[in-house]
């Protein structure tokens, strides 16, 4: 049986369906992968581009980011204290669940998309207060509507910054690239 | 760089100073078990149960040790030794590591624990003579809601990653930001590890080594009889302990 | 949004997120299998990732410490003491630390709960229909038909419960706990009222001694409040700013604190009060002059003899006593529970007088009382709560409410509680936890855990200052809780008639307003203000009110040295060789058994976890052809118990210890089928002053055959040498 398998899959026929069959697979594997890749569903589908066109600061909604290790997410609260007093609140499909989820008093389930890995311990504050901009590792937000991974940010990211930062600065350089600093 | 030395060299070890170290005084140590449960709290330790602590799997980054000497009547309890990582300038513990998870801080001058890069060889926990590493040879269960109370600064551990006293370097690691924010230099006394915080007896006192005005420097200085343990190892332990009485 | 919210409004609206995670490994934005749920309305001094600190009590015993919760996002993450609080000075024991695994216990009771008696099965009930049964009781009974017992803290569930039995002819409520039964508070008080001048709590200044002789006292440990004596006892020992103080410890058990002591004297059980009589005889010989009244009766060879300790220890010890600059007596512990605890206990006072030091520095105080209290209330003694229960036997009371102590596990079984409560057609309890007496309740309408409360804590000992601690939800209640005092509150408006009258409260913090405005026009307060608005605020921000002057009471002693104090000997009730010591575990306490830490905490003296354990001589184990981990029962007069032994050299071969704190059968995962309880050996045997003689039995022991293994912190080599060729 299985050899009249092979015998079948040594002729042209066979050999272009397994040839189709290989490449569906790939096919598939290459679409799982980029899924992968793809930011992930947000429940509300929030524009950062046309919040920044209007001239609000990161800071505004994330202020924690300049004050502690964590920017977090804004409130229901911070939305709402602008979009309350916004006709087209009322009226547009993508505002629709800000609207619910303040009338009902239910949190919105947001999806973090820049979430460092539980043995990472990152601290905003001393990137602000080093005078990093947001846009060096979130990229340029005026571009996207809801946030996306700019690049790969992984621990190469990170320390390429680093010992860039530190320079000749001996006491710097030992402190950024120290294990504990970021990893405890 | 920890300096290297032939255990012969050791006698003194007023020159080899690193950055944060601990007085602590045995006299004083009640056995309370406050430092021990307040180092639990902390540092998100799992508790192992009935088995597994017998079998001598609990994961204690400090604990109380007490001999006796003597025998009843004459018998006395020997004054309690609250034993912790010494966190050695020059530990055992760090050059046997195969992933480098068991690094000497250039910039604290302790005994890092990196979980991520731990494969669990434990080869670091057999080296230690003070045997104060714990290894998580389960994945200990936190039944919900236990884990609301999992401090969000401490990484919680996974089976197959050891772990030890960090001179709780995340509050290390705060006090350091705070004062970098005010633009200062941290005060002695602003922060301090969780056991020294807790301790109802004041028996532990941390702080900075390398400066001598510091309280824990004083206090080793004016003692003067400080010992440390397992000094003829040459692991420069930054742990001075008083004997008292 | 601007709206003025109180602290209960803020704390229903926030929402607290729960993000779950997931494992993830490193294939692409691992962020897709978690959620985050930020808060719906923050509050305006909070940021993402920093903390928020509030002061509240420790509620684990009644000591009172002040606490400082860090919290986060809604939980509660650590629990610090508070530095200002000035029965604790920022320090707490064991027991505070492990509070938040009772506060995230996996096994509270979630919901109102109606249920059969002993049955573990219980359906649930609405707020509502709880409020009411509350209402039906407080209505349908005559009020001297219901009964209120509640836990040793002096706080302000107690001040309302007092207030409304005054108000409406109910009993007053009676306070009790297994700490208070153990700390003998009653003799203590009564030896006060005996000697001291008044009725009240001692306070032992051991920080400002030189020399301390305890009898039994185990200060290190829980008595009274632990973390004020380890703080004093820090300062006896300081040895660089003054010279070191040392200490004497006699107990026929080193317990913890007696390892701490620089001599222990194994004296018999029983022979406290003479051996404290010869000491003071053979000091009063020293200074010379004529011998008190007080130590005349008693015959130093004697009292050697019978303590088993020799007369030449004895002048040693009188010597020393006498010499020092700073001497002080304290009895406590198992010294006071034996028949003739209330002798020791003046015998042992009586010894200061040779010190000189009631109401000085490194002496013998009255306790401060808290600000505005007039007297001190004692909790009840074990002989008033046998009377209790044989009220409840008799049908007395038809409703009993229990709130803050477990009696079916923490009265000795022989008191038989358990059955007394057949003679009761209601009972209800405000446990927070399944515990073994809310196991036997009809209703369970559970408090909020002491992190998620309201009130206020009288300081009872510790602190120099009069102290009203405070406390105030640090989280959001958890599960479908209620406080206690709230549901009071609503039942006896429902009740109508006396019971609304007597308590014109909206709601428990306009109660506590009630009662902490009075503090505003007392004097010396260490904060102040003009309006209750910010006097709350205040009290809330630093955890409470105390006054930066001394409380502390000075002793009218003028007669103390011509008393004729008794020097007898214990008597011992039961059958056998061995005498009995129970004693409190350091690491579980009262309450402990069911937070996991607390069980993992090796025990001071024998490093065991997890589990219960006798404490055999060694060469008594040998003579009984027992070893470590081998089972032996041990029989009491009422009772019998199987315990695995552990070889503990420092205690004398006729004696054997048991911990307490342990041997539940309720009480959550953790605590349940764990251990025995060595309550379940004591009989109704009382001292003087009514407090229960828990160390005043002889018990025999046999053998089982049975094994069972002790987790031990220490190497099964350590003590003796096991295996290493020193057996």
């Amino acid at each position: 049986m299985i050899k009249r398998l092979f015998d079948w899959l040594k002729q042209p026929s066979g050999l272009i369906a397994a040839g189709i069959v290989v490449l569906a697979l790939f096919g598939l594997a290459a679409y799982g992968i980029s899924w992968t890749q793809r930011s992930p569903e947000q429940p509300i589908q929030f524009p950062h581009n046309t919040h920044i066109t209007i001239g609000v600061q990161c800071l505004y909604c994330h202020p924690s980011a300049a004050r502690g290790p964590v920017s977090g997410i804004p409130t229901q609260a911070k939305c709402w204290g602008c979009h309350r007093q916004i006709a087209k609140t009322d009226t547009s499909p993508l505002l629709a669940p800000l609207k619910q989820a303040v009338e009902s008093n239910t949190p919105i389930k947001w999806v973090p998309v820049f979430h460092a890995s539980d043995f990472v311990q990152f601290n905003h504050r001393a990137h602000v207060a080093a005078g990093q901009n947001c846009e060096n590792c979130h990229g340029d937000l005026s571009q996207m509507t809801v946030a996306e991974m700019p690049q790969v940010i992984n621990m190469g990211f990170c320390l390429k910054c680093h010992i860039k930062v530190a320079g000749a600065d001996q006491a710097k350089f030992l402190k950024l690239t120290d294990c504990g600093t970021c990893h405890y | 760089m920890a300096t290297e030395t032939k255990p012969s060299e050791t006698n003194s070890s007023a020159e080899h100073i690193g950055k944060w170290g601990m007085v602590i005084d045995q006299d004083l140590c009640t056995g309370c078990q406050a430092c021990v449960a307040a180092c639990a709290m902390e540092n998100n330790i799992s508790f192992v149960g009935e088995e597994d602590s017998g079998y001598g799997r609990s994961m204690h980054w400090i604990r109380i040790e007490r001999f006796w000497e003597g025998v009843y009547p004459e018998i006395k309890m020997t004054p309690n030794q609250p034993m912790l990582c010494q966190q050695c300038l020059s530990a055992p513990c760090e050059p046997v590591c195969p992933a480098y998870a068991t690094v000497h801080s250039l910039a604290e001058h302790i005994n890092l624990q990196v979980y991520n890069r731990c494969v669990g060889t434990r080869y670091c926990g057999n080296n230690c003579p003070y045997q104060m590493r714990s290894f998580n040879w389960r994945d200990y269960e936190r039944p919900k809601p236990l884990d609301n109370q999992l401090n969000p600064d401490v990484t919680v551990r996974q089976r197959g990653v050891m772990e030890k006293c960090t001179f709780c370097i995340q509050r290390i690691n705060k006090a350091e930001d705070a004062a970098k924010a005010e633009g200062r230099e941290i005060a002695d006394g602003e922060f301090t590890t969780a056991c020294a915080q807790v301790c109802p007896a004041n028996a532990i006192v941390f702080g900075r080594t390398d400066n001598p005005e510091s309280f824990v420097s004083q206090l080793a200085r004016i003692h003067g009889h400080g010992v440390k343990h397992l000094e003829e190892l040459g692991t420069l332990p930054n742990v001075t302990y008083f004997k008292g009485g | 949004m601007s709206d003025k919210f109180s602290r209960r409004d803020f704390l229903k609206l926030a929402g607290v997120g729960a993000a779950t995670t997931a494992i993830v490994t490193g294939c692409g934005p691992a962020s897709r299998y978690v959620q985050r749920e930020p808060y719906m309305k923050m509050p305006e001094y909070n940021y993402n990732g920093l903390s928020t600190y509030y002061a509240t009590t420790c509620r684990e015993c009644a000591a009172g410490c002040g606490l400082v919760a860090r919290t986060m996002q809604g939980r509660a993450l650590k629990i610090e003491g508070n530095a200002s609080h000035p029965l604790n000075l920022g320090k707490t024991c064991a027991r505070g630390q492990a509070t938040l695994q009772g506060l995230y216990n996996p096994d509270r009771v979630t919901d109102p709960i109606k249920r059969a008696r002993g049955s573990a099965s219980a359906e649930k009930m609405t707020w509502d229909a709880a409020t009411q049964v509350v209402a039906d009781a407080l209505k349908k009974y005559k009020p001297d038909q219901i009964a209120f017992l509640v836990g040793t803290a002096p706080d302000h569930l107690f001040d309302l419960i007092a207030d409304l039995a005054t108000a409406t002819g109910m009993n007053a409520p009676v306070r009790f706990g297994a700490l208070s039964m153990f700390d003998a508070r009653a003799t203590l008080s009564k030896a006060a009222e005996n000697l001291l001048g008044k009725s009240g709590l001692p306070f032992f200044d051991v920080g400002g001694a030189q020399m301390v002789f305890s009898f039994g006292a185990n200060f290190l440990e829980t008595w009274l409040s632990p973390v004020s004596y380890t703080r004093g006892f820090s300062v006896l020992r300081d040895g660089q700013t003054k010279r070191r103080g040392n200490f004497v410890q006699f107990e026929a058990r080193m317990s913890a604190t007696g390892g701490k002591a620089d001599e222990w004297i194994p004296l018999r059980p029983g022979t406290e009060a003479l051996v404290a009589l010869a000491i003071g005889r053979l000091a009063s010989e020293l200074r010379g002059g004529s011998l008190p009244r007080a130590f005349a009766g008693v015959d130093p060879a004697d009292a050697a003899a019978k303590s088993g300790i020799k007369l030449e220890t004895l002048k040693r010890l009188a010597n020393i006593f006498a010499k020092s600059t700073g001497a002080l007596a304290i009895p406590g512990g198992a010294a006071l529970g034996q028949s003739n605890g209330l002798a020791v206990a003046e015998a042992v006072l009586a010894l200061n007088a040779i010190a000189g030091n009631f109401g000085k520095p490194g002496g013998v105080f009255f306790s401060a009382l808290a600000p505005t209290q007039t007297e001190y209330q004692r909790p009840a003694s074990a002989k008033e709560m046998q009377d209790f229960v044989n009220q409840l036997t008799a049908g007395k009371f038809k409703a009993l409410f229990v709130h803050g102590v477990n009696p079916v596990f923490e009265l000795p079984a022989s008191l038989n509680f358990k059955a007394a409560l057949q003679g009761v057609e209601q009972v209800i309890s405000f446990a927070t936890f399944p515990d073994e007496t809310a196991l036997e309740s009809d209703y369970v309408f559970p408090d909020h855990h002491g992190l998620e409360s309201w009130g206020y804590q009288r300081v009872a000992t510790g602190a120099s200052q009069p102290v009203l601690s405070g406390s105030q939800p640090t989280v959001v209640p958890y599960y479908n809780t209620q406080a206690t005092v709230d549901v009071l509150l609503a039942a006896t408006k429902l009740a109508g008639g006396k019971f609304a009258q007597a308590l014109p409260f909206k709601d428990e913090v306009e109660f506590l307003r009630s009662k902490v405005a009075p503090l505003m026009s007392e004097a010396d307060g260490f904060f102040s203000a003009l309006d209750i608005n910010t006097f709350m605020a205040y009290f809330q921000q630093h955890g409470g009110w105390w006054k930066t002057s001394d409380g502390r009471g000075v002793p009218n002693v003028a007669d103390i040295l011509n008393r004729d104090l008794k020097g007898a000997e214990a008597t011992f009730a039961g059958e056998g060789e061995f005498f009995f010591t129970p004693f409190v575990s350091p690491t579980l306490a009262e309450a402990g058994a069911n937070k996991p830490w607390l069980q993992e905490l090796p025990d001071a003296a024998t490093t065991v976890m997890w589990n219960t354990w006798v404490e055999i001589n060694p060469i008594t184990a040998e003579e009984l052809g027992v070893n470590d981990d081998d089972v032996v029962r041990i029989v009491s007069e009422v009772g019998t118990l199987e315990v695995t032994v552990y070889r503990y050299p420092a205690i004398r071969p006729d004696t054997i210890a048991m911990p307490f704190g342990q041997g539940h059968t309720a009480y959550g995962r953790y605590a349940a089928n764990r251990g025995v309880n060595p309550a379940d050996l004591l009989g109704a045997n009382f001292n003087e002053a009514g407090d229960l003689a828990f160390a005043g039995m002889k018990v025999k022991i046999e053998k089982t055959g049975k094994v069972q293994p002790l987790s031990r912190l220490e190497s099964i080599m350590g003590v003796y040498g096991v295996g290493m060729g020193k057996e």
